[in-house]
């Protein structure tokens, strides 16, 4: 969750690119539109209320008091009450409206997002790091999430504010005004858009620094307990305090490109003032404009600094957000390259499960995993697919649930292409049990419900009685409901795997794709759960990637895998009389088991 | 290097705020300095409306010299810029460098503490530890150059406004104070509120980044509406709570800006009449303005320092108790030496009793003795405590009673180094650092030459494939590098120890992703890393244990049989069940036959 998101060019917008990233966020905001138009008309009205004060000063002081006249200052004072309570409401209203309809679109966003994510294929999941999908989901979506929180209403607000200043000094004394923003305008405008330069390169530079430093944070934490098996803590923290220094020192270049500019920014606002004395005072004896105008610019200028200043603080916040929503839109563009048929169809309830003349390769890899493969597996068959470490069962097993589209041939259920079937009906019918179990954060029981959300507690029961494990779960303290902890760390590497077994005994499909892992189990344990599989087996297709001898002698037909290729298949006394692939195979197999079986010597 | 917060203190609080202290008084020098250009930043700032109002009446409604004036109040400009950048410069470096030292401080006590205390704490506990507290603390260290020169400031604004007008200033600051009360209050409210939100955040991370790692499960058996769903709560109470916070937010802020136009209304009702009768300046009514509105920032910025403060004592206590929480598993005063030369690495197991929790334990009364130089290998069921067998070794949790010898001498009165350095664990999870292979190799000893790291690749049967790699030995593995198959990294994972040229080698189930035929290889070079090492092999596969020269069966928490594996399987049950021999005996035979 912490690992560094994918920085540098995607972080860099164009202005097409930030208009239509604009233009998206539109649509995206679609239901919410009557809220953001309240919120918009309340901003609008809150900044007016700003702009009031000191226009009511500046009445007070001259139709007041520059003219002797009680009842024009009483005015001016009736009307500031009234404002600010006006103002105080409208200031409620457009925070709530603002978050109202924010948090709604964040909310779908987040949804939305997700649920295109889970559609990726598997070579998407492949292709991006895990780190960076995560920082997808949390780091740009939250960046959004301040902008909306903070920024946007400032944003709004402050622009507004410094067009509606620039109008009404205009309207008070344009001389003034001219005078004022030949001043200022030049010199804030420079050093404005050198500070944005500056400081979106530092932030950057600090975001990917606190990205590094983070994931060698959490690489310390995971990787704790290696750490310490061999005595390098204090390697460790030598390496990370490099990191952590480097990131010091980003975060100070950013301090030092902003200070400049702060200074700059207090220096102008006060030399406004001196101006405003200067010209104003020698307007005033000219009789060109009344001494309550110089007043209200004097008091008007906190107006037009301070939003110049939020203007170039919020530039980040704004900056980083339209990032973030660029790179969610891209992930959400990305095509599934396994999608389902735009028309599909219900696969038939039972048939044949027929690769055709596969052939497959990896992202980014030249040499095909799998090369022109066909198999069949009939209704009620089992298959054990056998082969040297790498030779491409696994992929085969992929390929044939589906996991993955061949680069050319196809597979086929009871001959409809699996390409034209629903993903929910192909699901129903083929169900993989992968190599490697994993453990999610929950309990026993939820980790393995996860095979099938509908099952009961007793279902779940029935499957570890079926492995022979639930006893050995009950007598913990918390029973089923004991927390596994991350990645499962609360249990022994044995029951780890267990749990992952009982998941593929609560499954109740058609064809049972079984990638079978290489044992953590005590052979006894092995034993119990084989016979359990074995049950699961009978009475469906089964495609088992054995790398156990027992498995293999209990299917009907073994296919041999080598070097992407299907080198062999038949029967386990027909491949044993060929004396080839399988026969070298079994024998290793035999050889590593020897003390056991007396008569193959040692 | 570490400064491990020794001090217990009486209250956790006090233990924060001591923590702060200690860091602080080590830049105390830049504080100091911030502070001071703080000073001159609101002598300047205080000036102006000084000069503006001195201005206004002797020179635009007087006859006196404009320029003067103006060129005087430019100079003030000059003052206030210079010296606010400086504040600035002065208050954020203090800041950042205090969150950089304490985070390292917390990463280097996170590494030494015991196992145990990271086997209940989760990662993203400690994550936000060392940032999003760290932050916190940052956030209320630049406070404090830029609050102390704000009070400088505020104080020096009431005093002028009272000498002049002493009514007036009463009134028109009467709603000031509100506003100081305010913010702190709604710091006090908004607090719990963004917690929450920080909660669901990482709530929602953890669903995100398991679907994401366990994604393979999740579509093999089409589980995808659990995760949505648990996605969908996620996203749901994030978007509740953070519109609690907006709820607060709304009633407070508004308020916040809306407080100092009442002292500007006071100045125009009450000045305004004044000024009619005379008894008050045009210029001193724009004095008493512009002084209202510099005083905005300074209050509400003591407010939030308040409120900054709170949050920050929240975050050091939490920094605070992970600094304090002392390793349960430390080095001894005083560390015994291992006795060298002749036949070194017996291990002798005595009486141990040990249990995860206190009540259900998992060894009991176990007694090993391995003479040096000898093998072992250690059999027994799923769960029945092997592997902590092997954890108890190398001291990763102490015994409850007995104890464990190295050589005589009990582990627990060996340095933690030299303990670890002569015992090496191959664990039965891989885990690799994000670093070159030859680097993930030489872990342990990193000036390890080229020829040691091969060397000890080779016998782990890893070399071949590594060379195959795309830049061999410089290949990134790791999270975010180059994926190896399990068998793969299993193999590097052995180099690893094998490089550590320990006397005490512990193999938990190293070969269990290993290819059986790569197995076979393995298994002859494993014979020249053990030749006259002590090694604990655990192991299932009867290939594996045959490597060792005695076997030793665990079971019910203590050791059931020792003898040959013959010898065991002759005239052990349980053995025989624990190894299925029964059922392989047959399939075996008949499969070669
Ligand atoms: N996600 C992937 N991206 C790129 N290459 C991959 C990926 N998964 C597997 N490969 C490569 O494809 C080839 C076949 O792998 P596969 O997992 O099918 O082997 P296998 O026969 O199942 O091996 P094992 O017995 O070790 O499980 C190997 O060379 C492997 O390195
Ligand atoms: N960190 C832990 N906290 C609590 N209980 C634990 C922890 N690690 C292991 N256990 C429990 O202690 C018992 C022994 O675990 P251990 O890992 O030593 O078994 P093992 O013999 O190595 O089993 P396996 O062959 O499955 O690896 C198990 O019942 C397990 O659930
Ligand atoms: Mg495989
Ligand atoms: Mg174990």
């Amino acid at each position: 969750m912490f690992a560094a998101g994918a920085i540098a060019e995607e972080d860099k917008l164009d202005r097409a690119e930030t208009g239509r990233v604009l233009r998206r966020s539109l649509q995206f905001a679609q239901p919410y539109r009557r809220t953001i138009w309240w919120a918009i008309g309340l901003v609008c009205m809150s900044t007016t209320c700003t702009l009031a004060g000191p226009v009511l000063v500046k009445f007070g002081l001259d139709h007041g008091i520059g003219s002797d006249n009680a009842r024009a200052l009483n005015i001016a004072v009736a009307g500031y009450v009234l404002v600010v309570i006006i103002a105080y409401f409208v200031g409620r209203g457009q925070y709530l409206a603002i978050n109202r309809a924010g948090e709604g679109f964040l909310r779908d966003l987040r949804v939305t997002v997700f649920d295109k994510l889970q559609a990726q294929s598997m070579a998407y999941f492949d292709r991006n790091k895990a780190g960076v999908l995560v920082s997808r989901m949390t780091a740009d979506i939250e960046s959004m999430g301040e902008l909306i929180q903070w920024g946007l209403l400032q944003f709004v607000g402050a622009g507004l504010l410094l067009v509606m200043t620039l109008i009404l000094m205009t309207a008070m004394s344009w001389q003034l005004t001219l005078m004022v923003v030949l001043f200022v305008a030049p010199v804030l405008g420079v050093a404005s858009i050198r500070f944005q330069r500056q400081s979106n390169a530092a932030y950057l530079d600090v975001r990917e620094r606190v990205g590094t430093n983070l994931s060698n944070l959490q690489e310390g934490i995971t990787g704790v307990r290696v750490i310490q098996a061999y005595g390098r803590e204090a390697e460790q923290e030598r390496r990370f305090v490099v990191t952590n220094r480097a990131l010091y020192g980003s975060h100070l270049h950013s301090v030092k490109v902003s200070t400049w500019y702060f200074g700059l920014v207090e220096w102008s606002g006060i030399m406004s003032i001196a101006l405003i004395v200067g010209v104003g005072g020698f307007l005033v004896h000219h009789g060109s404009v009344k001494f309550g105008t110089v007043a209200a610019f004097v008091l008007l200028l906190a107006n037009l600094f301070d939003p110049v200043q939020q203007l170039s603080q919020l530039y980040n916040t704004v900056q980083s957000a339209a990032a973030s929503l660029h790179k969610l839109y891209a992930l959400m563009d990305a095509e599934p390259d396994v999608a389902e048929h735009p028309r599909p169809v219900q696969l038939p309830s039972e048939g044949e499960l027929v690769a055709h003349a596969v052939t497959f390769a990896y992202d980014g890899t030249e040499r095909p995993a799998l090369h022109d493969v066909s198999l069949g597996v009939k209704p009620g068959e089992r298959v054990a697919l056998v082969g040297p470490t790498g030779a491409g069962k696994s992929t085969l097993a992929k390929l044939l649930s589906r996991l993955y589209d061949p680069t050319s041939g196809y597979v086929t259920y009871g001959d409809v292409d699996v390409r034209l079937a629903s993903l929910a009906s192909l699901r129903e019918r083929v169900v993989v049990v992968p190599q490697e179990g994993f453990l999610f954060g929950g309990t026993i029981m939820d980790n393995i419900r996860i095979a099938r959300p509908a099952a009961t507690d007793d279902d779940v029961a029935a499957a570890l009685v079926a492995i022979g494990a639930l006893e050995r779960f009950q007598e913990f303290p918390e029973g089923l409901d004991t927390e596994v902890r991350e990645r499962g760390s609360r249990l022994s590497a044995g029951e780890r795997q267990l749990v992952s077994l009982a998941r593929a005994a609560l499954v109740d499909p058609a064809v049972l794709v079984l990638d079978e892992a290489t044992s953590n189990l005590d052979p006894g344990t092995e034993a119990v759960v084989e016979q359990a599989l074995e049950r699961l087996m009978t009475g469906r297709s089964v495609i088992v990637v054995a790398h156990r001898l027992t498995t293999v002698q209990r299917a009907d037909r073994i296919a041999v895998i080598d070097h992407a290729r299907l080198v062999e298949i038949g029967t386990h006394d027909e491949l044993m009389a060929l004396g080839g692939k399988y026969h070298a195979l079994a024998s290793a197999w035999a050889r590593s088991q020897p003390v056991i079986d007396p008569s193959a010597g040692r | 290097m570490v400064k491990r917060s020794g001090r217990a203190s009486s209250t956790p609080g006090a233990g924060g705020w001591a923590l702060l202290r200690a860091v602080l008084a080590e830049q105390k020098f830049g504080l100091i300095a911030g502070m001071a250009v703080g000073l001159a930043w609101s002598a300047g700032k205080v000036t102006v409306p000084k000069l503006t109002s001195l201005a206004v009446d002797r020179a635009i409604l007087g006859n006196g010299s404009l320029a003067f004036w103006a060129s005087l109040i430019a100079v003030m400009a000059f003052i206030a810029g210079i010296f606010t950048a400086w504040r600035r410069w002065f208050a954020f470096r203090e800041s950042r460098l205090t969150e950089t030292k304490l985070r390292e401080q917390l990463f280097a006590h996170v590494l030494r503490l015991h196992v145990g205390y990271h086997d209940h704490t989760q990662t993203g506990q400690l994550m936000s530890r060392a940032s999003s507290d760290l932050l916190q603390i940052q956030g209320f260290v630049v406070m404090i150059p830029i609050t102390a020169s704000n009070l400088a400031m505020v104080m020096a604004i009431v005093v002028i406004l009272f000498v002049q007008q002493p009514m007036l200033a009463l009134i028109a600051l009467a709603p000031l104070p509100f506003l100081n009360v305010l913010a702190t209050r709604f710091s006090r409210r908004i607090h719990p509120a963004v917690l929450a939100v920080q909660q669901e955040q990482a709530q929602l991370a953890t669903v995100v980044e398991e679907s994401v790692s366990g994604v393979r499960v999740i579509k093999g058996f089409g589980a995808h509406e659990v995760t949505a769903n648990r996605l969908r709560k996620e996203a749901d109470d994030i978007r509740t709570v953070s519109l609690d916070a907006a709820r607060v937010r709304s009633s407070f802020l508004p308020a916040l800006d809306l407080l100092p136009n009442l002292g500007l209304l006071a100045v125009l009702a009450i000045g305004g009449h004044r000024v009619l009768n005379g008894s008050m300046t045009r210029g001193q009514m724009l004095e008493f303005m512009q002084y209202i509105g510099l005083l905005i920032f300074p209050l509400r910025n003591l407010g939030m320092t308040v409120a900054f403060g709170q949050r920050a004592a929240a975050a050091l206590l939490r920094v605070n108790e992970v600094l304090t929480t002392a390793p349960a598993v430390a080095d001894p005063k005083a560390p015994v030496t291992l006795p060298e030369g002749g036949a070194v690495g017996a291990v002798r197991f005595e009486h141990v009793t040990f249990g995860y929790s206190a009540d259900s334990p998992v060894l009991r009364e176990f007694d090993l003795t391995i003479p040096a130089g000898a093998s072992v290998a250690l059999v027994g069921g799923t769960g029945g405590g092997k592997s902590t067998v092997a954890r108890l070794l190398i001291r990763f949790y102490d015994v409850q009673s007995g104890c464990i010898q190295l050589d005589g001498v009990d582990v627990r009165d060996l340095s933690l180094r030299v303990l670890r350095q002569e015992v090496s664990v191959v664990f039965e999870d891989t885990f690799l650092f994000h670093d070159s292979v030859g680097a993930n190799i030489a872990f342990a000893r990193p000036d390890a030459p080229q020829a040691d790291v091969e060397a000890a690749a080779r016998l782990a049967g890893a070399h071949d494939f590594i060379l195959e790699l795309p830049d061999g030995y410089g290949t990134v593995i790791g999270e975010r590098g180059y994926s190896l198959s399990g068998g793969q990294r299993q193999r590097i994972a052995l180099a690893r120890a094998i490089v550590a040229n320990p006397r005490v080698l512990v193999l938990d189930d190293a070969t269990s992703a290993v290819d059986p035929s790569k197995e076979h290889e393995i298994r002859e070079a494993m014979r020249t890393v053990m030749d006259g090492r002590t090694t604990i092999v655990i192991a299932h596969r009867p290939g594996t244990i045959a490597l060792a020269d005695t076997v030793v069966l665990l079971d019910d928490g203590g050791v059931a049989a020792t003898g040959t594996h013959e010898q065991l399987l002759a005239t052990n049950e349980r053995y025989r069940v624990v190894l299925a021999a029964l059922a392989a005996d047959d399939d075996v035979e008949e499969a070669v036959s």
